[in-house]
C-alpha cells in the first residue's frame, strides 16, 4: 500500500498528499505519517514545493478530521436515545469535554493510531467544534510541518525517521493502553476495598 | 459493569499494553540507536540541495519510477530505459515493481538491479583535490634608498 502511495505521489504531487491525508484522517488506514516524511523528503529534492504541499496536506487533513467529527455528531442523536439517561455515558461525556481537546491535540501527531475514534467521541459526545477545531489545528501543523519538517531534514535518510517515529507512536498507544488498564484496575480495588469494609461494618 | 467483567476488562488492558509497550519499546529502542548513528546531512541553501548528487544506490527503491531515479542521481532518463529495454512512452509513471511485472514477470527484482547497476556505471568521477603546494614564506622588504 505505502509503496504504491509513494509512487502516486512522485507522479502527481500535492494534489495526491492531500487526498491521502483526507481519505487517513476520515479512518482509511494509509500510513499517513511515513507519507508526510517521505513528501518532506521529496520537497528537499525539489520535487514538491513544501509551503504549497504543506499547505495543501494541512487544509485536507483538518478537513477529513471535521468531516470524521461531523460523522460522529450525526449519531449524536440515536446514541443519546440510547444512552441519555445512563449515567455511565454522562460521566463519559463531562470526562470528554474535561480532557477532549488534549486528546484531540495529541492524537493529531503522536498516538495517530487513535485519531478517528477520538474525532467520532467528539462528535458524539458534544464537544464543541471550534474547541475541537483549534486543537485538530494546532496538533496538525505539528503532524504536517514537524514530521515534514524532518523528511526535509534527512532527506534521502527519511525511512529512518519514519521507522523511529512509526515505533515512538506505537510505543506511545502502548503506554496509554497501559495507563487505562492501571486506572481501571485501581478503581476495580478501591471498589472491592470499599465492599470489604461495608461488610465488615455489618 | 459487573466485577468479572471489569477484572477481565482491567487484566486485559493491563497484559495488552504491556505487550505493546515491549514490542514497540525495542524497536522504538533500535531505531534510535540507527537515528543516533546517522545524523542528518547538512543542509545547502536550496539550490545548491537540488543540484546535490545522490550516490547511494542502495537508496533506490522499487516504488520508484525511472523519471524520479534520474533526477535523483543526475542521470538521463533515455539511459535508463534503454539499459532495461522498454520504451519511455507510458512507462514514465510506472514504478520499478510495476515495469517487472508488466515486462519480466518471470525475473522479480531485475529491474531494480539493472538500474542500480547503470546508476553506479555511470557514476561522476571523485574530483581530484590536487596536494597543497608549499608556498614560501614572504619576507619583507627593505625599502630601497632613493
Amino acid at each position: 500500500m505505502s509503496d504504491f502511495l509513494l509512487t502516486q505521489i512522485i507522479n502527481y504531487g500535492a494534489p495526491t498528499l492531500g487526498a491521502i491525508v483526507f481519505i487517513g484522517a476520515m479512518g482509511a488506514p494509509f500510513p499517513g505519517t511515513l507519507i508526510v516524511i517521505a513528501a518532506g523528503a521529496f520537497a528537499r529534492q525539489g520535487l514538491l514545493s513544501w509551503y504549497t504541499t504543506g499547505l495543501v496536506a494541512l487544509v485536507c487533513v483538518v478537513l477529513g478530521d471535521s468531516l470524521s467529527y461531523a460523522m460522529g455528531h450525526f449519531i449524536r442523536e440515536p446514541v443519546l436515545r440510547r444512552f441519555q439517561y445512563a449515567h455511565k455515558w454522562k460521566q463519559a461525556e463531562a470526562t470528554f469535554n474535561r480532557w477532549g481537546g488534549m486528546s484531540v491535540f495529541w492524537t493529531r501527531f503522536l498516538i495517530t493510531g487513535i485519531a478517528v475514534p477520538v474525532n467520532l467521541i467528539a462528535g458524539t459526545s458534544g464537544f464543541g467544534f471550534r474547541r475541537f477545531l483549534v486543537y485538530d489545528l494546532v496538533g496538525e501543523a505539528i503532524w504536517v510541518f514537524g514530521y515534514g519538517g524532518l523528511g526535509y531534514l534527512f532527506g534521502t535518510q527519511w525511512e529512518m525517521v519514519s521507522e523511529l517515529l512509526g515505533n515512538i507512536s506505537g510505543l506511545a498507544l502502548g503506554l496509554v493502553i497501559l495507563a487505562m488498564g492501571v486506572w481501571l484496575g485501581r478503581n476495580w480495588l478501591r471498589a472491592v476495598d470499599a465492599r470489604k469494609a461495608k461488610a465488615h461494618e455489618v | 459493569m459487573t466485577p468479572a467483567r471489569q477484572r477481565a476488562l482491567t487484566i486485559g488492558l493491563i497484559v495488552v499494553g504491556v505487550l505493546i509497550v515491549a514490542f514497540f519499546g525495542l524497536r522504538a529502542f533500535f531505531a534510535f540507536r540507527e537515528f543516533r548513528r546517522h545524523g542528518p546531512p547538512p543542509l545547502a541553501p536550496l539550490e545548491a540541495q537540488q543540484q546535490q548528487v545522490e550516490t547511494d544506490v542502495e537508496l533506490i527503491r522499487d516504488w520508484m519510477t525511472i523519471p524520479f531515479i534520474a533526477r535523483m542521481y543526475q542521470v538521463s532518463p533515455k539511459l535508463l530505459f534503454d539499459a532495461v529495454g522498454v520504451s519511455p512512452r507510458g512507462n514514465g509513471e510506472k514504478s520499478l515493481a510495476q515495469l517487472n511485472e508488466k515486462y519480466f514477470p518471470n525475473q522479480p527484482g531485475i529491474v531494480l538491479e539493472v538500474v542500480k547497476a547503470v546508476i553506479q556505471a555511470n557514476q561522476p568521477s571523485p574530483t581530484v583535490v590536487p596536494p597543497a603546494t608549499a608556498v614560501p614564506p614572504l619576507t619583507p622588504v627593505s625599502p630601497v634608498a632613493p
